[in-house]
């Protein structure tokens, strides 16, 4: 289960980068990128139900558990293939793995409690509830959604 | 001391990170990795267990045989053309992942890619909708 991005509502204020990077001590897993001068994505960790990752990682640090993409700190060698292994170039290697862990231990992931334009969460169909809830009120009103 | 097997060796951080003692010393430039074995009488083999290619071996210490030194050019991105990873260790993410997951739905082979590229690109198709809207209001 990763984090969700409703990529309309992103301002690209880069404050989910700045979340993350606060509570992994400086080395975050959040890389805001920006689409001509149009749109901004945040590029999170997707814990693939296949993960690439965990397929390359030969000590087992990355692996499954459920539908999370796990890591376990004391068994990564820091190899870096992880890193190379990731399709969306979110795993990265300094000294040891770094990826999202959807902040363990907490209910909600800094990233999504922070974003100011509420553009992340845990909630897969949020995104399009709201499209949908928008040409509603649209219609309601007599507009054309 | 350590035997390296230099058809094996990836060319990746392992053993230079686990090392205790420092005595598997990587050098890093702009396009080339270099891992410099120094001859060690530990009998430690945090290595030898760690090394994901199986490349290293511990053997008995041997004045006569010179220290091992391996360089890796590294492979340029495909799109960027900054200087990423080792040759054999992308042929190890190639030969780890099943064929069907190598291609991305355009066909792109995301493998000979860079992280940065790769993010980019998730970028752009994340926001494909999103930018045929706002063209549209601000074009």
């Amino acid at each position: 289960m990763p984090v969700y991005v409703d990529i309309s509502r992103c301002i690209g204020c880069r404050s989910c980068e700045v979340a993350c990077d606060r509570v992994h001590g400086g080395k975050g897993h959040v890389n805001v990128h920006f689409v001509g001068s149009l749109a901004s994505v945040p590029v999170f960790c997707h814990h693939c139900e296949d993960a690439c990752c965990t397929m390359v990682c030969s000590t087992g640090a990355l692996h499954k558990e459920g539908d999370k993409t796990a890591f376990d700190v004391d068994k990564c060698t820091g190899c870096g293939l992880c890193q190379l292994a990731c399709p969306f170039g979110v795993v990265r290697t300094d000294k040891i793995a770094h990826k999202c862990d959807l902040c363990s231990g907490q209910e909600m992931p800094t990233c999504v409690m922070t974003c100011p334009a509420n553009a992340l969460s845990l909630d897969f169909d949020l995104a399009s509830r709201r499209a949908r809830n928008r040409a509603a009120m649209l219609i309601t009103r007599g507009g054309r959604a | 001391m350590i035997k390296v097997d230099p058809g094996k060796c990836l060319g990746c951080l392992s053993c230079s990170n686990v090392c205790p003692n420092q005595n598997i010393v990587l050098l890093q430039s702009a396009d080339t990795r270099t891992v410099h074995w120094k001859k060690c009488k530990e009998e430690c083999d945090l290595c030898v267990e760690f090394c994901p290619a199986k490349a290293l071996a511990l053997v008995a210490y041997d004045e006569l045989v010179p220290e091992s030194e391996i360089s890796f050019e590294l492979v340029a991105c495909r799109v960027c053309g900054s200087r990423y990873a080792t040759l054999p260790m992308l042929m190890k993410v190639e030969a780890s992942l099943p064929a069907g997951m190598q291609e991305d739905a355009s066909g792109l082979e995301w493998i000979r890619i860079c992280s940065q590229c790769r993010r980019d690109i998730e970028a752009e198709k994340a926001a494909g909708q999103v930018m045929k809207e706002r063209k549209r209001i601000s074009p």
